[in-house]
C-alpha cells in the first residue's frame, strides 16, 4: 500500500503512468517500476507537489466519466491518449484544480526519470529501459 | 610564530598542485577543503544527481542546502531558483549558479579529464584582435612559452593520453604524451570520416585518463560513465590521486577537509597572517602560515577576498582598484544533435575522442573561437532530457520507441567557446544573504559579451557542418543566447597583469597588494582560451608555486 495515494488513485496513476510509456514487448512504465520512482520523489525532493498529483488524478477520471462514463483506468489505450492530447492541448480546462495542460509536462518529465534514470532511483527496474535502447553498463 | 609554511584554500586542480610542489620543496602545507573526501561508492552513479546532469542535487557537493548564492535576475534568461527581493536566490544545482565540486579533489574528482595547451594566440587576444566594446579583453601578461615547461609537467607527472602528433594546431611538441590515445569508439571513427571529408584538422583529444598502465594506476576499462562520476578503477587522473597524495607522502602536507575558509588573517601591512576558519566541528579557528594560496575556484575565490575587508582594505583583499570579482567568465558550449542513419554507439568509454582546432582562430569578422568535439557517453536520461530532438513525440508508444530505435544512432558535437571578458560580468557579496556557516554569499551579476554570443553562433554552424558531414540526416540544437556564464570552467575574476590598477594579481599570481598571498586556480585567467581549463589552471598552478619556493 502506498502512503500517498489510496487504492483508486493508485489505479488512475497507474493507467496514467502506462499511457505516457505503455507496454510492448518491454514493460510499461508502472511495471518498470516509475510508479516507485514518483512515489518515492513525492516524499523527497518533489515532496511539495504531493497535492497536484492528487488534484491531477482525481480531475483525470472526472474528465473519463463525463467523456466516457468511466473511470480514467477503465479506459483502453487510445481512449487515455486521447484524453491526455486534449489535457496537453488545453482542451480540458473547467472545473480542474489546477491548470491541467501546464501540469502534464512536468509528469511526463518525471515519468521519463523513473523510467530511463539508474534503478537506484526506484525505477527503470533491473535496468529494464536500458536493455530496451541499448545502453550497458560495463564496469 | 607560524602554524605552517604554507596554507592552500582548495583542493581541486590548482590547490592540489601547489600543495604538492610546496610539499616536496621541504614546505610545511595544509591543504584546506570545505568538501569531503569522497570514495567511488559515495560519488555513486545517481543519474538524476550527477555533476553532469543535477535534476535535483549533485553526487560531489556543494550540499543542496545551505550553500545559496543570489543571482541578478537579469543575468539569465529564464527565471531561476527562487525570487527573494530584487534578487533571485539559488541552490547550487540549479542553473545560474555556477557550481563548482565541493570534495576532496573538486571538480577533478568527477571531470572528464580533458587536457587541453591553450594556443600561443589565447595568451595575447587583445593584440590579435583588438579591444570589442564594452569588453576587457588584454592580452596576458605571460606566454604560451612561460607555460610550455609546466604543461609538459602535467602531462608527464599527473598523466595525459593522447597524439601529441595530431596536435598541429600549436607548435610542435618537444615531448610526446606519456600514454597513447583511448581507443576509438564506434562514434568517433564515423566523426573523423566527416573531418576528413570537410578537411578540416582531426586530432585525438588528449585526457587526463590513463590509457595505459600509469603511475601506479591500472588503464581506463572504457565504462560509460566517465564524465560527472567517478572512476571505478582510478584510471582517471585527478588531484585527489595524483598532487594531493605525492604532496600527504612527503610528510609534509597535513589535508583538512570540510573546513570552511571565513576568512584571510591579516597584517594590515600589506601581508596576510593566515587564515580564519569554521572547522570540522563548526568551530571558529585561526591558523597562522607565512605564505597562503587561494584555490577555491574564479567565484569562491573572489568571494573569499571580498569578504576578508579590513579597515585599511575595506572594499576586500587585493580590491583597491575595484578588480576583485569582475571579467567572471566560463564557456559557452555552443553545438547541435544529429541523427544517423547507422548505429554511432558502441558503448566503448569514456567517449569524448576526436576534436578540431579549426576554428579557434582565425575566423573571419569573429574575436577568437572554439573547439569542437564529440561527447563522451551520455546517460540515457540525460539523452531523454537534452539530446531528443524537440520535435519527436514526448510520451506514447511512439516515444517509447523512438527511444528504443535511436538511443544508439543520435549523437552530439559541441565544444567550449573563448568567451570576451565583461567587466560587469561579476562576483560581488552579499551579506543580506548568509550560507550554512553565517557568511555573505556569492552574489553574481552581468552577462556574457555579445561577441561570445557571436561567436558561439558561428560556432554551432560549424558543428552542424561537422555533424552533417559525418553523414547526420537531421539536426538540432539550442540557438546561443545571452546569460551569465561561469559553470565548472569558471575564470577570470582575479585577472592577472602588470598594472594593479587593471589587474589583482601579478604574472606569478601574486596578489599586488600582498607580498605571500598567491592565487592559484582559474581567477588569473586574463581570457580562459576556447578548451577546457584544467591543464592550463594546473601548469599555472605549478609555475607560480615553483616561483614561490625558488625565490623562499
Amino acid at each position: 500500500m502506498s502512503a500517498l495515494f489510496d487504492e483508486c488513485q493508485l489505479r488512475c496513476l497507474a493507467a496514467l503512468l502506462d499511457t505516457l510509456i505503455p507496454p510492448d514487448d518491454f514493460p510499461g512504465a508502472w511495471d518498470a517500476g516509475v510508479g516507485d520512482y514518483l512515489q518515492r520523489q513525492l516524499q523527497g525532493d518533489l515532496a511539495d507537489l504531493g497535492s497536484s498529483y492528487h488534484d491531477f488524478l482525481r480531475c483525470l477520471d472526472a474528465a473519463a466519466r463525463h467523456l466516457h462514463k468511466r473511470d480514467f483506468a477503465d479506459l483502453a489505450l487510445d481512449a487515455r491518449s486521447e484524453l491526455l492530447h486534449k489535457v496537453e492541448n488545453h482542451q480540458i480546462t473547467a472545473s480542474w484544480m489546477l491548470e491541467p495542460g501546464k501540469f502534464f509536462p512536468k509528469i511526463v518529465e518525471h515519468c521519463g526519470e523513473g523510467y530511463y534514470s539508474d534503478p537506484g532511483n526506484g525505477g527503470n527496474r533491473e535496468g529494464i529501459a536500458w536493455q530496451m535502447i541499448g545502453f550497458e553498463v560495463r564496469g | 610564530m607560524s602554524d605552517y609554511d604554507a596554507i592552500v584554500v582548495g583542493s581541486g586542480a590548482g590547490g592540489g598542485v601547489a600543495a604538492a610542489v610546496l610539499a616536496e620543496a621541504g614546505k610545511s602545507v595544509l591543504l584546506l577543503e570545505r568538501g569531503r573526501a569522497l570514495s567511488f561508492e559515495q560519488v555513486g552513479r545517481d543519474h538524476l544527481r550527477n555533476q553532469r546532469l543535477a535534476v535535483y542535487g549533485h553526487n560531489a557537493g556543494p550540499d543542496i542546502e545551505g550553500n545559496p548564492r543570489t543571482l541578478d535576475p537579469a543575468s539569465f534568461p529564464i527565471p531561476v531558483g527562487k525570487q527573494q527581493g530584487a534578487q533571485r536566490i539559488l541552490r547550487p544545482h540549479e542553473p545560474g549558479y555556477q557550481n563548482n565540486a565541493a570534495c576532496v579533489g573538486s571538480g577533478t574528482r568527477v571531470y572528464a579529464g580533458q587536457a587541453w595547451r591553450f594556443m600561443p594566440q589565447d595568451f595575447r587576444m587583445a593584440s590579435e584582435y583588438g579591444v570589442p566594446e564594452g569588453s576587457s579583453l588584454a592580452d596576458w601578461p605571460i606566454s604560451y612559452a612561460d607555460l610550455l615547461p609546466y604543461y609538459e609537467r602535467v602531462e608527464w607527472e599527473v598523466g595525459v593520453s593522447g597524439d601529441h602528433s595530431s596536435m598541429t594546431h600549436l607548435p610542435a611538441y618537444d615531448m610526446p604524451y606519456p600514454m597513447p590515445a583511448l581507443p576509438l569508439p564506434q562514434k568517433s571513427k564515423v566523426h573523423q570520416s566527416g573531418l576528413a571529408a570537410l578537411g578540416w584538422q582531426s586530432l585525438r583529444v588528449p585526457r587526463l585518463i590513463n590509457s595505459v598502465g600509469y603511475n601506479g594506476r591500472p588503464a581506463c576499462i572504457n565504462c560509460q560513465h566517465c564524465v560527472g562520476f567517478a572512476c571505478p578503477v582510478d584510471a582517471k587522473n585527478g588531484s585527489h590521486n595524483t598532487t594531493i597524495p605525492r604532496a600527504l607522502q612527503s610528510g609534509n602536507c597535513s589535508l583538512r577537509s570540510e573546513v570552511m575558509v571565513e576568512r584571510l588573517m591579516c597584517s594590515g601591512g600589506g601581508t596576510v597572517t593566515g587564515v580564519h576558519i569554521i572547522n570540522e566541528l563548526g568551530l571558529r579557528e585561526s591558523i597562522r602560515a607565512d605564505v597562503v594560496l587561494l584555490s577555491c575556484g574564479a567565484v569562491e575565490t573572489a568571494r573569499l577576498l571580498l569578504n576578508s575587508a579590513t579597515a585599511q582594505e575595506p572594499s576586500g583583499i587585493g580590491n583597491q582598484s575595484d578588480q576583485v570579482g569582475r571579467h567572471l567568465q566560463g564557456h559557452y558550449y555552443p553545438g547541435a544533435v544529429g541523427i544517423f542513419p547507422e548505429k554511432m554507439y558502441d558503448g566503448l568509454g569514456p567517449g569524448c575522442s576526436v576534436a578540431t582546432c579549426e576554428f579557434n582562430h582565425g575566423n573571419a569578422g569573429l574575436i577568437g573561437g572554439g573547439m569542437l568535439t564529440d561527447e563522451d557517453i551520455v546517460t540515457p536520461i540525460t539523452f531523454w532530457k537534452r539530446d531528443y530532438p524537440p520535435d519527436a513525440p514526448r510520451w506514447g508508444l511512439a516515444a517509447k520507441q523512438f527511444m528504443r530505435e535511436n538511443f544508439c544512432r543520435i549523437n552530439d558535437i559541441k565544444g567550449p567557446v573563448q568567451e570576451i571578458p565583461n567587466p560587469d560580468a561579476r562576483v560581488q557579496v552579499n551579506p543580506a544573504v548568509r550560507d550554512r556557516y553565517g557568511i555573505p554569499v556569492a552574489h553574481l551579476s552581468g552577462t556574457s559579451h555579445p561577441e561570445t554570443v557571436r561567436t558561439a553562433t558561428f560556432m554551432r554552424e560549424r558543428a552542424i557542418e561537422w555533424l552533417r558531414a559525418s553523414g547526420a540526416v537531421k539536426v538540432w540544437g539550442q540557438q546561443p543566447r545571452q546569460y551569465l556564464s561561469g559553470g565548472q570552467h569558471q575564470a577570470g575574476t582575479c585577472r592577472m597583469g602588470e598594472d594593479p590598477a587593471h589587474s589583482v594579481v601579478d604574472s606569478f599570481c601574486r596578489v599586488h597588494s600582498h607580498s605571500n598571498l598567491f592565487i592559484a586556480d582559474a581567477s588569473p585567467h586574463v581570457s580562459n582560451g576556447g578548451f577546457n581549463p584544467v591543464e592550463t589552471i594546473m601548469a599555472l598552478a605549478w609555475r607560480t608555486t615553483e616561483n614561490i619556493v625558488a625565490s623562499w
